[in-house]
C-alpha cells in the first residue's frame, strides 16, 4: 500500500506515452465481501483504547460512560419551575442583576440550529379539498397513493393518510407486498433490520 | 411486660385464643381424631388406645404453636435485630412468619397483620411519591409505588433482615423461620375488581387504560390474575411469603406501637431505599410530546441547536445538541448522530419536566399529626401529564 502511494505520481510523471487504457502499475480493487471489510477496518481512536505506556499494574484505565460532564434531568430548567417554586424568585431576581452569568443568552447569541426536514404546517385545506381527496383516494388507490397526493394538495402524507385513510384491500395488498420482499432477505439483512429496532427501543428507554 | 391498650382496631388482631377453643376446629383437627379423643374419654373400659398419649394422635398442626415462640433463639434475635418495641410479643412475630399459604387459619397466620401493614406502607410511600414528584405520570407513579412497597423490594428488605425460610412448614419447625409454601393459598391477599371483559382474555387483549386501572385494579395497576402454575411460581409466591412478613411486621407495629412508630419504620427501612426515576422512562415520539409541552405551557416552540460537535467525518462521531424555547435551555444530550442527539435532548428535557420536585426535604400529609406541627402549605399540584 505504501509502496504504491509514492510509486503511482512517480509512473504518472514518467508516462509519456499516449493513454491506454491499461495501467502501468496494477492497482487492484477489493473485488470481494472480505476484502472490502478488512480494508475498511479501521482502529478505534487512541482515546477509546486503554493506556499502554504505563506499566502494567497502572494501566487500567476508566472510560466513564455516560461522562460525568452530561446534562442530567434532575436540573429543572427555569421555565419549568411552577410560580410557587421558591428557586423561581431567586432565579428571576438573579437574572436581573446586570453581567450575571445566570442571566439567559440573547437569540442571536445561541449556537447556530440543526437542520433536519421538518415542514411548518399552512392549514391551506379546506373540507372541499379532503373530499376530494378522499374521493381520489377511493377512485385508484394505486395511482393516488399518500404521497402523490401529498404532492397534489400540497401537505404532508401523514396527514393524506390521516384525512383520507386507503381501503382496507389496499393495504392488505401493501402489507402483502411488504412480506413478500422481506421473505426474500436473507438472515444478514433480515437480523440488521431487528438490531437496528432494538436500538431505537433501546435509545427510546434512555438506555443508550 | 407491660401491655398497650388495645382501644384500636387492630387489637382485636390479638386477641389470644387457645386452639382447643376454637369455633371451627374442624381445620385444625381431623374429624376421626377427634371423635377418637371423645370416645377414649367417656369410654369407661380400658383400651390400647388410652396408652398412647393423645398429643400422638392428632395430625400435627400446619405451623408452630404460638406458645413456643418464647423458646425460640431466632425470634428473639430477629425482634433485636429490628429494633422492636418490647410492646411487640415474640408471639406476634411468630404470627407475622406464618403465611397463609403454609396455614391457611386466620387466626394464626399473618393475612390480617399483612393486610394492615399493606395499608400503611402503600400509603407512606403514596403520599411521599405524590409529594415529592408532583409531575410524575400515573404509569411511573405505579412504578415507583412498586419498586418501594412491591412484594420484590420487600423481599429483598425481608432478606436484608436475615429473614430465613423453614424447608416446608410444620408444627414443628422453629418459629423462628418463614413458613411459606409456593402454592396459593386460597385465602383473599389480593384486592381489585375482576373486569367483565376478563372472560375473553384468551381471544383478544382488551385496551386497559389509566383510568380503569385506578378504579379497577391492585394499588400498582395490576389486574387480579389466576393462581400462578409452572416455573414463575416459586419465585411470584416466594415474593409474597417474604413480602407479607414485612407487611405483617409494619402492621404488628401499628397495632402495638401506634401510628407514629410505624412511620418512623416505614421511613427508616423502605423509604430510605433508592430509586432512579429517570430510568423507568420510555417514549414513543419525545420530540412530537415536548413540542406539545411548549403548546400546552404557551412557551415558544422547541428548537434543536447544535452545540458542540466532534469527527464529524470520523468513525465516532459526538454531536452535543441543546433544546431551547427561545432563549431559554430546556435539555440536552449527545449521540453519534445529529437525530440520535436531537432525539435524547428531547428526552432529557421531557424528564427534567416530568421529574420536578420542589425539593428533598418535603412535608408530607401525615406530618401534621405531629404536635405543635407547622400550619400546612399546599404542595404543587400539577395539572397532569402531556397526551
Amino acid at each position: 500500500m505504501e509502496f504504491r502511494a509514492l510509486a503511482r505520481p512517480a509512473v504518472r510523471l514518467l508516462n509519456t506515452s499516449p493513454a491506454t487504457t491499461l495501467p502501468l502499475v496494477a492497482v487492484r480493487g477489493h473485488k470481494t465481501t472480505a476484502r472490502t471489510k478488512r480494508s475498511l477496518k479501521i482502529a478505534p481512536h487512541d482515546s477509546f483504547l486503554p493506556n499502554r505506556q504505563i506499566a502494567f499494574p497502572a494501566a487500567d484505565s476508566i472510560i466513564y460512560n455516560p461522562p460525568s460532564s452530561e446534562a442530567s434531568p434532575e436540573h429543572t430548567p427555569f421555565i419549568f419551575l411552577p410560580s410557587n417554586d421558591a428557586r423561581r424568585a431567586a432565579f428571576t431576581r438573579l437574572r436581573h442583576i446586570a453581567n450575571s452569568p445566570a442571566a439567559p443568552k440573547k437569540v442571536s447569541e445561541l449556537p447556530k440550529e440543526v437542520e433536519y426536514k421538518r415542514r411548518t404546517p399552512s392549514y391551506h385545506l379546506g373540507a372541499e379539498d379532503i373530499k376530494e381527496m378522499k374521493r381520489l383516494r377511493n377512485e385508484d388507490p394505486f395511482k393516488w397513493t399518500s404521497y402523490a397526493l401529498a404532492e397534489k394538495f400540497q401537505c404532508s402524507s401523514v396527514f393524506v393518510r390521516m384525512a383520507a385513510p386507503a381501503p382496507a384491500e389496499y393495504l392488505k395488498a401493501l402489507k402483502d407486498k411488504a412480506e413478500r420482499r422481506e421473505g426474500r432477505w436473507g438472515h444478514i439483512r433480515t437480523k440488521a433490520r431487528e438490531d437496528r429496532k432494538r436500538r431505537t427501543d433501546l435509545l427510546y428507554r434512555g438506555e443508550m | 411486660m407491660k401491655r398497650a391498650p388495645l382501644q384500636r382496631w387492630g387489637g382485636q388482631l390479638l386477641q389470644a385464643r387457645s386452639r382447643a377453643a376454637m369455633a371451627a376446629p374442624a381445620a385444625r383437627q381431623p374429624f376421626a381424631a377427634s371423635l377418637h379423643r371423645h370416645a377414649s374419654s367417656a369410654a369407661a373400659t380400658h383400651s390400647p388406645a388410652d396408652d398412647i398419649p393423645a398429643e400422638s394422635l392428632r395430625s400435627p398442626l400446619p405451623s408452630p404453636r404460638p406458645n413456643r415462640a418464647a423458646e425460640s433463639a431466632k425470634l428473639a434475635a430477629l425482634h433485636a435485630r429490628l429494633s422492636l418495641s418490647n410492646k411487640i410479643p415474640l408471639e406476634t412475630l411468630a404470627r407475622a412468619l406464618v403465611v397463609p399459604s403454609a396455614d391457611v387459619n386466620a387466626s394464626f397466620n399473618n393475612s390480617n397483620l399483612a393486610f394492615l401493614g399493606s395499608t400503611f406502607i402503600n400509603y407512606h410511600v403514596l403520599e411521599y411519591l405524590a409529594v415529592k414528584w408532583p409531575r410524575l405520570p400515573m404509569t411511573i407513579l405505579y412504578e415507583a409505588l412498586r419498586a418501594y412497597a412491591g412484594k420484590e423490594s420487600l423481599h429483598q428488605i425481608a432478606r436484608r433482615w436475615g429473614v430465613e425460610a423453614a424447608a416446608a412448614p410444620g408444627e414443628e419447625v422453629d418459629p423462628g423461620l418463614l413458613q411459606w409454601k409456593p402454592q396459593e393459598s386460597g385465602l383473599q391477599t389480593r384486592w381489585g375488581y375482576v373486569r367483565a371483559e376478563a372472560v375473553h382474555f384468551d381471544r383478544f387483549e382488551p385496551r386497559r387504560g389509566i383510568s380503569s386501572r385506578v378504579v379497577m385494579d391492585d394499588e400498582f395497576g395490576d389486574t387480579l390474575q389466576a393462581p400462578k402454575t409452572g416455573p414463575e411460581a416459586f419465585k411470584f409466591y416466594q415474593d409474597e411469603a417474604y413480602g407479607s412478613f414485612v407487611q405483617a411486621v409494619v402492621g404488628s407495629i401499628y397495632t402495638h406501637c401506634g401510628r407514629e412508630a410505624t412511620r418512623d419504620f416505614v421511613q427508616s427501612h423502605i423509604l430510605s431505599r433508592q430509586i432512579d426515576l429517570s430510568s423507568m422512562f420510555q417514549f414513543q415520539l419525545p420530540t412530537r410530546e415536548l413540542a406539545m409541552l411548549c403548546a400546552r405551557e404557551g412557551f415558544s416552540s422547541p428548537i434543536a441547536r447544535l452545540e458542540s460537535e466532534t469527527g464529524r467525518l470520523s468513525r465516532t462521531p459526538v454531536f452535543v445538541v441543546g433544546i431551547y424555547s427561545g432563549s431559554e435551555k430546556l435539555g440536552e444530550g449527545s449521540g453519534p448522530s445529529l437525530n440520535i442527539a436531537r432525539w435524547k435532548a428531547s428526552m432529557n428535557a421531557l424528564k427534567a419536566w416530568y421529574m420536578y420536585s420542589p425539593g428533598n426535604k418535603v412535608r408530607v400529609p401525615s406530618d401534621m399529626f405531629e404536635e405543635d406541627a407547622k400550619p400546612w402549605k399546599a404542595p404543587h399540584i400539577d395539572i397532569g401529564e402531556i397526551i
